[in-house]
């Protein structure tokens, strides 16, 4: 299901932080290419910059410097209203915390997504394809920390977004649901034709990537495509 | 969804919540109830002052002539003219009732209400149409025949209509403070219904006129002087009254809302500012899934503009209905109106909405700075607050403080809005309290300085007006009284003119004139003595020269001031019989004083007034206080238990990390309760002290709106300090209370696990 154009494109990013003593670099002059339909890892110790990097690409943060193609738009240069709206129609974020409003049920947290998008995918319809059929009535405070998650990646999958951007999404799960999550992530990836973009640093999951991006002090330190991706569930954790 | 979302948040804080509607609720149903009230007296006297073609002038002199009448029709601007003769009467009971009757030439100017029987007839020399309050207080129905004798004079009428009268809203009992109409009432009549038509001499002229303005200098000119006294419709002594008392609704009913509103609005800031605190994450992620800033901004700002909404509406609806029909009974015992309605008005909408905006507005302000960051920055947990030692800690006093203080002092300086909405609150709690006991103090002070330190006498007769010298005599050897002479005067200085109550004794010891410290003095013998608030409004001092006349005397006597004093209830001026003999003026007799009980009715007596009944009277008219005190009271419970227990609740949740880490730490839940106390007293304790001079200066506030004729003295007794200050901590403790069962039951791990 790959697409081999490409879709995602940073040019020479530098993202700074001015702390007010010291001016932070977390990304310097970072460039890379995406393509439509991958499944991307970003790996990288803790402080490498990958968040930033992920933020940047959502629309969430500006960039110091550099511009950030994305289906050949640039969406370095885009005021606060257009990158929203952006968010909403392009981007679907996981988060490591799951972040679900905790006062909607789970089915509500994902029909948020009405609010946002002119065709978004049925709500019911996602829940019952992350399994969660049966939870739609329950607050997330009553459901599990995998079971949050995978409300999360409905959620972020009802947007019918061009990519999903997910933050660590298996940071506060115990291996064998995260190994759930992530392979529900790359079946996004390859049944429904998303980019997904996963950061983390487990570098068991580069194996099941079709591109890893390496990244260390906010410096790209290697980018490897995959032609033979593993399957999630064949990557020995 | 996002409706929902905010649903379950405010059930979420369902307290503060409740109290922001509470608070919202409680501002326009005051504003709006009060307002109603007072709207609604107003509008009644105006209709009824309207449909009587009350006087816009009235003149008393010795008599008006025809031509005299005439001229003053003849001035441009003036609309109509009528003369009447006031004579005072004592009615055929067993009380011997004093009337006031009024023999009239057309009532075409203040004209009667009828209530029963028939209509006014200027031809009908036999017919008296009578006070309603007077004859339902002595079971008289039309048909009735009526014994009165106006000055020794014996007549017999036939009572043709009840009536009200736009000139008697508030009808003046002679002695005593309240009305009690088996005691006194009015009455009019033909000037055809005078026994000696022949004798009759009008002393009444009433005007009416386009125009107030400028009106007395043409009635001057066109009487060329002739004439005692012009007075005002709106210095009329009943329309005043009541335009005073309607002023003291009107303001009590602005300042109170204002109290509630602030508390709605420092309620809302702190409980906005806290949910968006809290709710950043979810703010991120709202950003982050591409909601417009707009979206989210409008989400949290209708918490308060619902919350607000629905307490302002409540308010709206219940207060007009409801807060008048609480005033009304205490009111029409004390006033007459033919219709007691409440009164709608756009400002209640106005006000609302202003209301409710403004919260909105605090909502926005409490959110806006933090939708402004970017996703990411919101997303990231906030940085914590940076603080500063302030320059307390800086000292040597510091350490010395212990845990407690040093806790304290820094949650206080750290949490400012907070801190601030407390002693506000209890400010607020003292301030009504004060108020409403003070009122009740000055009521009860008053009582005192009246009836037992000025007051020195157990009878007073009122002598009628043909009263012979021998009939005087002989009361005064009866009852071994003192004579005195009242009535009322104009009293001028620096360009002032004011009426005033005039009292001239004659080696008078039953009645006991106090200094500005309410502490008896002997007046001197020479020149006049003006009681403080006259002083004041008219800006002269002992030493001073003012001009005074009797009602009805034509030229003006200048004297000197030799002494101020202060009288609870009659603000003029005072001076012996010999100084008024000395400026050539006849010394008469009006009223007879004595230390004993007098009952039998004598000749050449109109009324017969015991300080003890006069007492009874004033608790009367207190009682009508008293709603207004319970209500201020409650309130004010209301307030401090309202602002007490949202602080307490939010320094709980805002501390609750803190608190559990004690707690882990080995703290006793008591000690934990202690710092929350400790903190709760120290802002009781400050609001408490600005709520005193606070509660003062709002009874000073509405003691002024009284009336001209009373001088209440504010001192607060030392018991009403007590009892706010047991009032205020003693709910300071008791909100403690209330959480003490939060601490025990803190569950540290959770406390310290959750992000929410």
């Amino acid at each position: 299901m790959k697409n081999a154009r490409e879709i995602i494109c940073f040019s020479h990013v530098t993202r700074e932080y001015d702390t007010g003593l010291h001016v932070l670099k977390a990304l310097d002059d970072v460039s890379f290419s995406i393509g439509g339909g991958e499944f991307v890892v970003i790996l990288g110790p803790s402080g490498a910059g990958k968040s930033t990097l992920l933020n940047l690409l959502g629309g969430m943060d500006h960039v110091t410097s550099g511009e950030i193609y994305v289906d050949g738009q640039n969406i370095a240069g885009l005021s606060d209203d257009r990158l929203t709206e952006y968010r909403a129609n392009h981007v679907g974020f996981v988060f490591q915390f799951y972040n679900l409003i905790p006062t909607l049920t789970a089915l509500e947290n994902i029909a948020l997504t009405k609010k946002i998008v002119r065709t978004p995918v049925d709500a019911r319809e996602v829940l019952e394809s992350v399994g969660l059929k049966d939870h739609a009535g329950q607050f997330p405070a009553q459901l599990s920390g995998g079971e949050q998650q995978r409300v999360s990646i409905a959620r972020a999958v009802a947007k019918n977004p061009t990519m999903l951007l997910c933050d660590e999404p298996t940071g506060a799960l115990d291996s064998e649901t995260g190994a759930a999550v992530l392979e529900m992530l790359q079946n996004m990836s390859r049944e429904r034709g998303k980019t997904v973009i996963v950061v983390t640093h487990n570098e068991a999951l580069a194996e099941a990537a079709d591109r890893v991006i390496r990244i260390k002090n906010g410096r790209i330190r290697e980018v490897t495509e995959n032609p033979e991706p593993k399957a999630v569930s064949g990557v020995n954790w | 969804m996002l409706k929902r979302k905010m649903l379950r948040d405010m059930g979420r804080h369902k307290t503060q919540f409740i109290s922001i509607f509470l608070m919202a609720f409680l501002a326009v149903f005051i504003y709006a109830g009060v307002g109603a009230e007072w709207r609604g007296l107003q509008k009644s006297a105006d209709k009824f002052y309207a449909q009587a073609n009350l006087a816009d002038a009235f003149l008393y002199a010795s008599g008006f002539t025809d031509e005299q009448a005439e001229a003053v029709g003849n001035i441009p601007g003036v609309t109509a003219v009528e003369r009447r003769l006031e004579l005072s009467a004592a009615a055929d009971f067993e009380n011997a009732p004093a009337l006031t009757l009024y023999f009239v030439e057309k009532n075409e100017i203040s004209k009667l209400y009828l209530l029963e029987g028939a209509g006014f007839d200027r031809e009908d020399g036999d017919g008296i149409w009578l006070d309603k309050r007077f004859a339902d207080a002595h079971n008289v129905t039309p048909g009735d025949k009526i014994g009165l004798t106006p000055g020794g004079a014996k007549l017999t009428k036939t009572v043709r209509g009840l009536i009200y009268s736009a000139e008697q809203v508030f009808e003046y009992g002679g002695e005593t403070l309240t009305p009690n109409f088996e005691n006194f009432g009015y009455a009019y009549l033909s000037a055809k219904a005078f026994p000696a038509p022949g004798m009759l001499t009008y002393g009444t002229l009433l005007v009416t006129a386009d125009s107030a303005e400028g009106l007395e200098d043409q009635i001057s000119a066109a009487l060329d002087g002739k004439y005692g006294v012009y007075l005002e419709q709106k210095d009329h002594p009943s329309v005043s009254m009541f335009t005073n008392e309607t002023a003291q609704h009107k303001m009590m009913g602005d300042i109170f809302p204002v109290v509630f509103l602030l508390i709605a609005l420092l309620t809302m800031t702190t409980t906005m500012t806290r949910i968006v605190t809290n709710q950043r994450i979810q703010i991120g992620t709202l950003k982050a899934l591409g909601f417009k800033q707009n979206v989210i901004l409008r989400h949290y700002i209708s918490y308060g503009f619902f919350l607000a909404l629905l307490g302002a509406a409540a308010g709206l609806i219940t207060g007009p209905v409801s807060l008048p029909y609480l005033f009304y009974p205490s009111m029409s015992s004390f006033y007459t109106l033919p219709e007691w309605k409440p009164v709608y008005a756009p400002a209640f909408c106005w006000v609302s909405l202003a209301l409710v905006l403004l919260c909105a507005a605090v909502s926005w302000l409490a959110c806006h700075k933090l939708l402004r960051d970017t996703p990411a920055d919101t997303l990231r947990p906030k940085a914590p607050k940076t603080f500063r030692h302030g320059l307390l800690e800086r000292t040597r006093l510091w350490r010395r403080l212990g845990f407690n203080a040093q806790w304290n002092i820094r949650d206080a300086s750290r949490n400012r809005v907070r801190s601030l909405m407390a002693v506000v609150g209890v400010f607020g709690c003292t301030a009504l309290v004060v108020c409403a006991l003070g009122m009740n103090d000055c009521m009860a002070d008053l009582k005192v300085w009246q009836f037992e330190t000025v007051n020195r006498y157990e009878s007073k007769l009122t002598l009628s007006e043909t009263a012979t010298r021998e009939q005087t005599g002989a009361i005064i050897a009866a009852v071994h009284g003192e004579a005195v002479m009242e009535g009322q005067a104009e009293i001028r200085a620096k360009g002032e003119k004011k009426s005033c109550a005039l009292l001239v004794t004659d080696h008078t010891t039953l009645i006991n004139p106090t200094d500005v410290h309410l502490r008896p003095v002997t007046l001197p013998e020479e020149g006049v003595s003006v009681t403080l608030k006259m002083a004041d409004s008219l800006g002269v001092r002992r030493g001073d020269e003012v001009e005074w006349r009797i009602y009805g005397a034509e030229g003006w006597t200048a004297s000197k001031i030799t002494a101020v004093y202060r009288d609870p209830v009659d603000q003029g001026l005072t001076m012996t019989r010999a100084y008024f003999e000395e400026l050539g003026m006849t010394f008469r007799p009006t009223a007879i004083l004595s230390a004993e009980r007098v009952t039998e009715h004598m000749d050449g007596v109109d009324a017969v007034t015991s300080t003890a009944g006069s007492a009874a009277g004033w608790d009367d008219l207190t009682e009508a206080m008293y709603t207004m005190v319970y209500l201020l009271i409650l309130a004010a419970a209301v307030l401090s238990v309202v602002v007490l227990y949202n602080l307490g609740l939010l320094s709980f949740t805002e501390m609750e990390r803190e608190m559990a880490t004690l707690k882990v730490m080995g703290l006793k839940s008591g000690k934990l309760r202690g710092l929350l106390l400790t903190q709760n007293l120290w802002f009781s304790a400050a609001g408490f002290a600005l709520g005193v001079p606070g509660g003062l200066w709002l009874t000073g506030v509405i003691i002024s709106f009284s009336g001209d004729e009373f001088d209440f003295p504010i001192t607060p007794h030392f018991i009403t300090l007590l009892i706010s200050f047991a009032f205020t901590f003693g709910l300071s403790v008791l909100v403690n209370l209330l959480f003490s069962r939060k601490i025990r039951g803190l569950n540290m791990v959770e406390s310290l696990k959750a992000t929410e």
